[in-house]
C-alpha cells in the first residue's frame, strides 16, 4: 500500500474529527490499470490509467450526509477538500435513509488469490498474450479478430471514525475477444477474467480459439424465424439475462423502482434446482474483497435458495430498516454516467449453483431450440414486470437432434425475465465467471436451458 | 492560467523532447454537484472536484493513452515515459497516421446568464423538490430524481501548436418514474440534459409536469392493442432516437473500419458506397451538428482540436459522409470532420455523435401527415428499444401512442406498439417530414470499453412511415 495515500486517508479522518463531524469514512484507492485494444488482427492502442483518489462519506448534525472524492496532492489539499465536504454536508437535509454504519473493528485476512505479486511486470507480456490470442483465433478459423484486454492493480486503505480500518491489494484481468469472417454477420466471442494475469495465458488462448471456432461455424447463417423456442443460453447470455434477477435483490434498486423483487420475498422465482448467492469472498471473483465500504467483513449471502427468494443484500442502514444485519454489501454506488455516488448495498459476485447437465445434455429435448452464444443491448419496457428484449450477437444455431445445426442470425429475444427465470429447465454442471460490457456484476454461471421463449424478427 | 495547464504543457513539451511524432494533453479542471432524491427525500448529496489530464502520444506509428489525476512534474514525466514505451512496444502492423497537421488556437465557452458556481445547494434542492411534488401530485408513487450541475474548464494542447481553452456548463437531470397502470406498471425515464447556465432549468418544472401527466395518461388509458399493417406518424423524440441509432452510429468511421468490433460493434455501412448507396427514401436527410448552443452535444472544437461543423450523414436517402476523427479521416482518404470526443480526462478521444437530427421537410404539422392515413398510429414517444451491433436490426416500442383512423388522430391510446424494422426498411418507408425541428431526445450515448457516456441530443420534425407491419 502506498504510504502516501494511507497518510492522506488518516489525515482526512483526523481533519473531519477536528471539525466535529458525527462520522467520517475515508477510502484511499491507488490504482494502476492498463488496457490493450485490438482490431483487424492488430493492436490499436495501449493505455494506462494512474489514479490516486480519496473517497469520503461525511455525516454531521442529525444525519446530514454527503459523499465526495478528490485526488490528493498534498496535506493542504486534503484539509481543504475535507473542509469543503463538511461545509457542503452542513447544507444537506437530514437523511432518513441513513441509519448508521459498521462500528465493529475486525481483522481482515487477505486471500493469496486476490493479488498477483508480479503484476507490475505484466504490461510487458500483455501484448504477447494478445498477439497469441489473435493467432489462436485465426488458426481456429477467424479472418478478423478484435478485442480488449484490461488488467491492473488496486490498493485500498479504509479508515472509519466509527472504528473499522483495513487495507488490501487486488489485481485483475478481463479479456474479451471477438472473431469475424469477411462477412459482417458471421462472428464469435470469447471471454476470460480473473485475478492472476500471469496465469491467464491458457484461458486467453482458449477464448481466442472459441471466438474463431464460432465465427467459422456461423458462416452461412440464415434468417431466423420468429416463434416459441427453448433457448440454450451460453454462460455469457445467461449471466446477462438470468443474473439480472438476483442482481435486483437490492433495496436501492427497489427504492428507485428498478427492481422486480420488492414484493417477492419468500416467493418461488425459479425451479428447485436453482440457488444463487452473493459471495464477496468468491475465489478469483472480480468484486471479491476482505471488507465492504463500511469495514464490514465480506461474506456469502444466499439470495435464492431452491428457487425461492430468501434474502436481499444490505448495508448497515438498509439492514436496520429491514430489521436485520448487514450482509457486507455496502458500497459507494455509481449511477450511469452521472457523477453521483450513493452509500448503498451493491452486489459483489453473483454465484449460481452448479447443475447436473453436461452441455450436450442441455441440447437434448423435443421442443424446437436455439443455442445463443452472446447478446447485447438488453432493454426493459418495465423493470418491475421485466418485459424486455435483447439482441443475440455472434453465433447462434438451431439445435437439431441434440446437436448444433443450421446457423441463424437477425433475431431478438422478446420476453419476460421473471417468466424465463421460472422456466429454467436445465443448468450446466460447469460454470465460469462472466464480467464484460453487458454484465454489470461478475456472475458465475454455466450454460442454461430455458423453455418456451419468444423470438421475434424484423417485419421488413 | 487555471491550475493544471502548466502540467499539460509540460507533458507535451517533455514528450517532444523525447522524440514523439505527436503528443496531446487534455486537462479537465472543474466541479460537480449532485443531488439524488427518492420520493421527495434527499438520499444522497455529492460534491466533487474534477481534475486530471489525459495524454496521447504517437511514436513509430504506435499510439498510447495515459491519464493521471495526481498532478506533479514527476507524475507527468512518469506518464509520458510510460506512454512512449507503450507506443513503441505496440509495434503496430499498420502505422497510425493523424494526417495533415492541425494547429488551432481558440477560446470558447458555453454562454451562461447564471453561472452554476453562483447557485447554492439549497436553490438546487428546492427546484428538484418542486419537480418531485409535481410528480407526486400526478399520483406517481415511485420517483427517483437525480440532478447534476457540472462546470469545468478544458484545455487541449498538442505538439502541433493547438491551444484550445473552453469553459463548459452542463445541467443533467434524470427522473425515473414508475406508475401503476391498467395492465402493468409503466415506467418513464425523463432526461433534461443541457449545456447552459442555471437559466436552463427555468422550464424544468413545466416540462416535468407535462412528462408526469403523460405517464399517468399512458398508465391509465393505454389499452388499445393494434395488429397488422399500419402507417405510423412519429414524433420528434422517436425520430431523434431513430436518427441516432439507425444512422448516427453506423456512420461512425471507427465502427465502419472495425475498431469497435469487440465492443460497440461494426457497421452495415461497411459494405456500402458513400455518395452512391441508397438506404432510405428521398425524404430522408440526416444531419449531425455539434455547433448548436444549449444542446447536450454542443462544442466548438472537438477533443483533437479540430473545428466543429455540420455533417450531412444521409442526403436524400443516400449515405453521404461518415463521422471522422483525424486517424479515420486519413483511412477514408478524407479529413477529420470534428467528431472526436472523450467523456472525461481519463478516456481516449474517439469518434462520437453530438446532435443528430432529421432535416425538416415541407409538411406543416402532424394533422397534415395524418390526413390520408386510414389505419395508423401516432407515436409520440418510446420506451424499450434496441438495435444490433451492425446497426441494422432495430426495435422501438411505443410509449404514448394514439390510433389514427380515417385521417383523424383519435383519443384512443394504443398500448406498446412494436416497430421492429431493418434500418433500410425503416428509412425507406418514410414519405413525409414536417417543417419544424424539435430536439425532444436528450440522453447519454455509451460506447467503447471502458465505457464512455457522452451527452447527445437528437430530434427532427415529425415523419410519416407507410405500410409497417407491427411486430
Amino acid at each position: 500500500m502506498s504510504e502516501q495515500i494511507e497518510g492522506y486517508v488518516d489525515l482526512s479522518v483526523e481533519t473531519g474529527q477536528k471539525l466535529n463531524v458525527d462520522l467520517i469514512i475515508a477510502r484511499g484507492i491507488s490504482n494502476i490499470e492498463n488496457q490493450v485494444r485490438f482490431s483487424q488482427n492488430k493492436i490499436d492502442i495501449n493505455k494506462q490509467w494512474n489514479s490516486k483518489m480519496v473517497e469520503l462519506v461525511v455525516v454531521v448534525d442529525e444525519n446530514r450526509l454527503s459523499i465526495s472524492e478528490f485526488s490528493p496532492t498534498s496535506n493542504e489539499s486534503v484539509k481543504e477538500n475535507v473542509e469543503a465536504t463538511v461545509k457542503f454536508t452542513q447544507n444537506m437535509a437530514v437523511n432518513p435513509f441513513f441509519q448508521g454504519v459498521e462500528e465493529t473493528s475486525s481483522s481482515y485476512p487477505e486471500p493469496a488469490w486476490l493479488a498477483d505479486t508480479k503484476i507490475r511486470d505484466y504490461h510487458e507480456k500483455a501484448p504477447q498474450d494478445v498477439n497469441a490470442c489473435i493467432d489462436a483465433a485465426i488458426s481456429a478459423g477467424a479472418v478478423r479478430v478484435a478485442g480488449s484486454y484490461l488488467f491492473g492493480e488496486k490498493k485500498i486503505y479504509l479508515k472509519s471514525s466509527a472504528g473499522p480500518s483495513g487495507s488490501y491489494t487486488g489485481t485483475f484481468y478481463n479479456f474479451t475477444v471477438r472473431a469475424f469472417q469477411d462477412e459482417l454477420d458471421a462472428s464469435g466471442q470469447g471471454f476470460t477474467c480473473g485475478r492472476m494475469p500471469f496465469k491467464a495465458e491458457k484461458a486467453i488462448l482458449a477464448a481466442g480459439e472459441q471466438a474463431g471456432h464460432f465465427s467459422k461455424l456461423h458462416q452461412g447463417a440464415k434468417q431466423a424465424r420468429p416463434g416459441k423456442y427453448d433457448l440454450i443460453l451460453s454462460p455469457a447470455v445467461a449471466a446477462d439475462l438470468l443474473g439480472t434477477i438476483p442482481g435486483m435483490a437490492n433495496p436501492l434498486s427497489i427504492m428507485m423502482g428498478i427492481s422486480a423483487l420488492g414484493d417477492k420475498m419468500g416467493e418461488k422465482l425459479g425451479p428447485e434446482f436453482i440457488s444463487v448467492e452473493d459471495n464477496g469472498l468468491q475465489p478469483d471473483g472480480l468484486r471479491s474483497s476482505p471488507f465492504d465500504f463500511e469495514g464490514t467483513p465480506r461474506q456469502s449471502t444466499p439470495i435464492i435458495k431452491d428457487g425461492v427468494l430468501i434474502n436481499f443484500l444490505h448495508n448497515t442502514s438498509t439492514s436496520k430498516m429491514a430489521g436485520g444485519t448487514s450482509t457486507g454489501n455496502s458500497e459507494l454506488v455509481d449511477f450511469g454516467s452521472i457523477g453521483t455516488k450513493f452509500l448503498a448495498p451493491s452486489p459483489t459476485n453473483l454465484v449460481f449453483n452448479t447443475g447436473d447437465h453436461s452441455f450436450e445434455e442441455l441440447l437434448e429435448g423435443t421442443n424446437a431450440a436455439i443455442f445463443v452464444t452472446c447478446n447485447w443491448y438488453t432493454r426493459f419496457t418495465s423493470r418491475i414486470s421485466t418485459e424486455y428484449s435483447t439482441i443475440p450477437r455472434d453465433a447462434a444455431f438451431i439445435v437439431e437432434n441434440g446437436e448444433l445445426g443450421q446457423p441463424i442470425k437477425n433475431f431478438r429475444i422478446s420476453d419476460n425475465l421473471l417468466r424465463q427465470f421460472a422456466n429454467i429447465s436445465g443448468l450446466e454442471k460447469d460454470r465460469i465467471q462472466i464480467y464484460w460490457w453487458q454484465t454489470p456484476f461478475p456472475t458465475w454461471i454455466g450454460s442454461v436451458r430455458v423453455k418456451d421463449c419468444r423470438i421475434t424478427t424484423a417485419t421488413q | 492560467m487555471s491550475f493544471g495547464k502548466d502540467y499539460a504543457e509540460f507533458g507535451v513539451g517533455f514528450a517532444q523532447e523525447n522524440g514523439v511524432d505527436y503528443a496531446e494533453a487534455r486537462l479537465i479542471n472543474g466541479q460537480r454537484t449532485i443531488l439524488f432524491l427518492r420520493n421527495g427525500v434527499l438520499f444522497s448529496g455529492t460534491q466533487r472536484p474534477w481534475l486530471g489530464i489525459g495524454f496521447r502520444v504517437l511514436k513509430n506509428g504506435g499510439l498510447a493513452f495515459v491519464s493521471i489525476d495526481d498532478l506533479s512534474k514527476k507524475t507527468v514525466k512518469n506518464a509520458i515515459n510510460h506512454g512512449i514505451k507503450m507506443a513503441k512496444g505496440s509495434n503496430p502492423k499498420e502505422r497510425i497516421d493523424f494526417g495533415d497537421l492541425v494547429s488551432n488556437e481558440a477560446k470558447w465557452a458555453v454562454a451562461t446568464k447564471e453561472k452554476l458556481a453562483d447557485v447554492d445547494t439549497d436553490t438546487m434542492l428546492e427546484l428538484i423538490l418542486e419537480m418531485d411534488k409535481k410528480a407526486e401530485d400526478h399520483g406517481i408513487k415511485t420517483r427517483a430524481n437525480i440532478f447534476e450541475a457540472q462546470s469545468f474548464e478544458k484545455y487541449i494542447v498538442t505538439s502541433e501548436g493547438t491551444h484550445i481553452t473552453s469553459e463548459s456548463s452542463m445541467l443533467k437531470f434524470y427522473g425515473i418514474l414508475t406508475a401503476k397502470g391498467l395492465l402493468d406498471t409503466e415506467q418513464r425515464w425523463v432526461d433534461f440534459t443541457r449545456s447552459t447556465g442555471w437559466e436552463g432549468t427555468k422550464t424544468w418544472i413545466d416540462q416535468y409536469d407535462d412528462a408526469c401527466a403523460r405517464l399517468t395518461k399512458v398508465a391509465t388509458q393505454a389499452d388499445n392493442t393494434m395488429t397488422g399493417k399500419v402507417d405510423f406518424v412519429v414524433g420528434p423524440e422517436v425520430v431523434g432516437i431513430i436518427c441516432h441509432e439507425n444512422c448516427g452510429h453506423p456512420s461512425e468511421g471507427d465502427r465502419i473500419w472495425g475498431r469497435e468490433g469487440a465492443q460497440a460493434g461494426e457497421s452495415f455501412w461497411r459494405d456500402l458506397t458513400l455518395g452512391e448507396s441508397r438506404i432510405g427514401s428521398k425524404h430522408v436527410t440526416v444531419l449531425e451538428d455539434p455547433t448548436i448552443p444549449g444542446t447536450g452535444g454542443y462544442y466548438e472544437y472537438d477533443d483533437e482540436g479540430v473545428k466543429a461543423r455540420e455533417r450531412i450523414l444521409i442526403q436524400d436517402g443516400i449515405i453521404n459522409e461518415p463521422l471522422l476523427n483525424r486517424e479515420y479521416g486519413v483511412k477514408f482518404g478524407l479529413r477529420s470532420n470534428g467528431a472526436s470526443r472523450s467523456s472525461d480526462y481519463n478516456r481516449e478521444p474517439i469518434i462520437r455523435m453530438a446532435n443528430t437530427y432529421m432535416k425538416p421537410g415541407d409538411y406543416t404539422n402532424i394533422e397534415e401527415l395524418a390526413e390520408d392515413v386510414k389505419k395508423g398510429i401516432y407515436m409520440l414517444s418510446f420506451t424499450e428499444w434496441n438495435i444490433d451491433d451492425r446497426r441494422y436490426q432495430s426495435k422501438y416500442v411505443g410509449f404514448e401512442c394514439y390510433e389514427i383512423k380515417n385521417g383523424e388522430i383519435t383519443d384512443s391510446m394504443v398500448r406498446r406498439p412494436v416497430m421492429e424494422l431493418t434500418s433500410i426498411g425503416l428509412f425507406s418507408s418514410i414519405d413525409a417530414v414536417t417543417k419544424d425541428l424539435v430536439f425532444d431526445f436528450s440522453g447519454i450515448c455509451g460506447k467503447s470499453d471502458p465505457g464512455q457516456g457522452v451527452p447527445v441530443y437528437a430530434g427532427g420534425g415529425c415523419i410519416r412511415m407507410r405500410d409497417i407491419k407491427l411486430g
